[in-house]
């Protein structure tokens, strides 16, 4: 296997960044920005913000109009980026990517602002050696941690050095192109350290299928304060609003992140709410990661990452929930 | 020099095209069917029945509605004052800019209703979506077998395409069509009384495979589902279509799921075998 000394990493976004707009996990902010030389890396976990707005921006302007009276115009403001690097994401994140595709490139319509990022960004992942955070349960989801397919290069983490494997055609020139940064190593990848938060994932979705009119919503709907901050930090996330700001005759349409968990998402004009209350919000947003989804797609749209677990103000935990589900007795 | 001819850019699934309201009908105190064309004067885009269409006021909103019917040139949304967007509509007069996006949606389950006798009923505003199977099914009246139309409204003043329901359709060959409001006035000659109880009354038969189409205000769903339950109808039969918020209408932006259907692509037309295998969550 290839590999890269860590100390040479600088040095390897130093020269990747004459080619692409490179995207690297920044300390302190905690989420991917733009690599300038020097910028703090965080090298040793996932980001506490996922890179999901890397492909779907928190906001986006989707077409720019003017009226005048009766008149009026529209133009769309699809841009193609430059290309992007989008450096350091986790196994965890990657599958995060993977759902993201089923959503704006599949069934029929392509989401042509997703598009036009997503065929525009070349992926470098690094695995974790182990549980990144103690919130971390993407094992129990069926990632690996250490390693992922989905990407064009991925590094390993052997210590003091990166081993460096080409994922794609693109990842094999990629590699090429820098090899005088990469030498050849016999280091072999550590075994991964043991998880501390293991589920059983067997069934639950099946098992979800019958729960819709169960008791258990109720209750562990009952502490969320609808806040929606699980979804913003999800990486799967991707509900979206569209809305308009007009100045005088000048205006725009955008859209920009909502939550499943907001009263006003499904209220239609004359009032009428399929999902009036807490309970059917909480549920709605559990059933989706766990059973609509693997449903609609054959993937969950929980990865494991841990984030709304580590950051929920009420101790929502989506790993509790599972165990709560799997303890339920269907009669 | 020559213009190069360049292939049309395949229409956008979010970003709409310029659009011009070329008629406006108003329908009830309350409901107007605005007639919508492209400024050069061509239908936006061809929907088949049942299909929805996004429409927005540039610098108002957007809001998916059903398209009611279409005509070789443009197409219609009839459209009840509820909300931001309606009331600015509504003040809207012919010549006004609108942006549109479309078709959404899978349409009614025409090759289904092929040769069969088909039973439609609607309330209030809800036989706007039902309107666009019935055009199709009198524009091609060889294909289809006997049609028969319920449709019942709050009071006279609020029944919706007063030309079809009492001129247009009746002349239909093997076309039936009754109607019913909940409250009379000094003029109205015909039955008294809600839709489900008027089903009943009239008794269409379920023989001979008949599908019913219904749309109307979910309270009126519900009970008139009791109605052609006890009438013999099969679920597979009954055929609905639903109303959702949508911001997308493309499956992606989230809130129009029933489960995991999304009633923008896999809807919005839906047996009443198929709602039984989801949530009831509508």
């Amino acid at each position: 296997m290839k590999a890269i000394a860590k100390t040479q990493i600088s040095e390897l976004l130093n020269q990747v960044a004459r080619e692409y707009n490179v995207l690297v996990p920044v300390a302190g902010a905690d989420k991917y920005a733009p690599y300038t030389p020097g910028i703090e890396l965080k090298l040793n976990s996932r980001t506490l913000l996922p890179p999901k707005d890397v492909f779907f921006p928190q906001t986006e302007k989707m077409y720019k109009f003017s009226t005048d009276g009766m008149e009026g115009s529209l133009d769309s403001l699809l841009t193609t980026p430059k290309p992007q690097l989008l450096f350091g994401i986790r196994p965890c994140d990657v599958k995060s990517i993977h759902c993201l595709d089923h959503v704006f490139l599949s069934k029929g319509f392509v989401d042509e602002f997703y598009a036009a990022k997503r065929d525009n960004t070349f992926l470098i992942s690094i695995g974790c050696n182990g549980p990144a955070e103690s919130t971390c349960f993407c094992q129990s989801m069926g990632i690996n941690p250490q390693d992922t397919d989905e990407v064009d290069v991925h590094l390993f983490d052997l210590g003091s050095q990166y081993g460096v494997v080409p994922k794609s055609a693109k990842g094999e020139a990629f590699v090429a192109k820098y090899a005088a940064l990469f030498a050849e190593t016999t280091e072999e990848v550590p075994a991964v350290a043991e998880f501390t938060l293991n589920l059983e994932l067997d069934g639950v979705s099946e098992k979800l299928a019958q729960m819709f009119e169960h008791p258990l919503w109720e209750e562990v709907s009952r502490k969320c304060i609808g806040c929606g901050a699980c979804t913003y930090l999800c990486p799967t996330c991707h509900c979206f609003d569209v809305s308009a700001r007009v100045a005088g005759t000048q205006g725009f349409r955008f859209r920009c992140w909502d939550s499943c968990m907001f009263s006003d998402y499904t209220r239609m004009a004359g009032g009428h709410n399929p999902r009036p209350s807490k309970k059917e919000r909480v549920r709605n947003r559990f059933l989706h990661k766990l059973q609509y989804f693997p449903e609609r797609y054959g993937d969950s749209l929980c990865t494991g990452c841990g984030r709304c677990l580590s950051k929920c103000p009420v101790n929502m935990d989506i790993t509790n929930i599972i165990k709560q589900v799997r303890e339920v007795d269907l009669v | 020099m020559t213009q190069v001819a360049v292939a049309e850019n395949p229409v956008s699934p979010l970003v709409p095209i310029v659009g011009k309201i070329i008629k406006i009908v108003t329908e009830t105190p309350d409901v107007k069917t605005f007639h919508v064309s492209t400024p050069d004067g061509n239908k936006p885009f061809t929907p088949a029945p049942g299909q929805l269409g996004m429409l927005s006021l540039l610098n108002v909103g957007e809001a998916m509605f059903s398209i009611t019917t279409q005509g070789p040139n443009h197409l219609e949304f009839a459209i009840k004052k509820t909300g931001v967007l309606t009331d600015a509509l509504h003040e809207s007069e012919v010549g006004q800019t609108v942006a549109v996006r479309g078709p959404y949606g899978n349409g009614f389950p025409i090759e289904f209703c092929k040769g069969k006798d088909l039973l439609f009923i609607g309330g209030g505003i809800g036989l706007a979506p039902v309107r666009s199977l019935i055009n199709y099914c009198v524009e091609n009246r060889d294909d289809f077998g006997k049609l028969q139309v319920i449709y019942g409204s709050r009071s006279p003043a609020d029944l919706v395409f007063k030309d079809d329901i009492l001129t247009n359709w009746p002349q239909v060959r093997d076309m039936q069509v009754d109607l019913t409001v909940d409250r009379g006035d000094d003029t109205w000659q015909g039955n008294v009384g809600f839709v489900p109880a008027f089903i009943e009354q009239l008794a269409p038969s379920p023989e001979g495979d008949k599908v019913c189409i219904l749309c109307g205000p979910p309270i009126m769903i519900k009970f008139c589902l009791q109605s052609l339950a006890k009438l013999g109808f099969k679920n597979e039969n009954i055929i609905t279509t639903l109303e959702m918020r949508m911001k997308c209408g493309v499956g992606k932006c989230g809130r129009c799921n029933i489960g995991s259907c999304y009633v923008c692509l896999d809807g919005p037309v839906f047996s009443l075998a198929q709602l039984q295998t989801m949530p009831p969550e509508y």
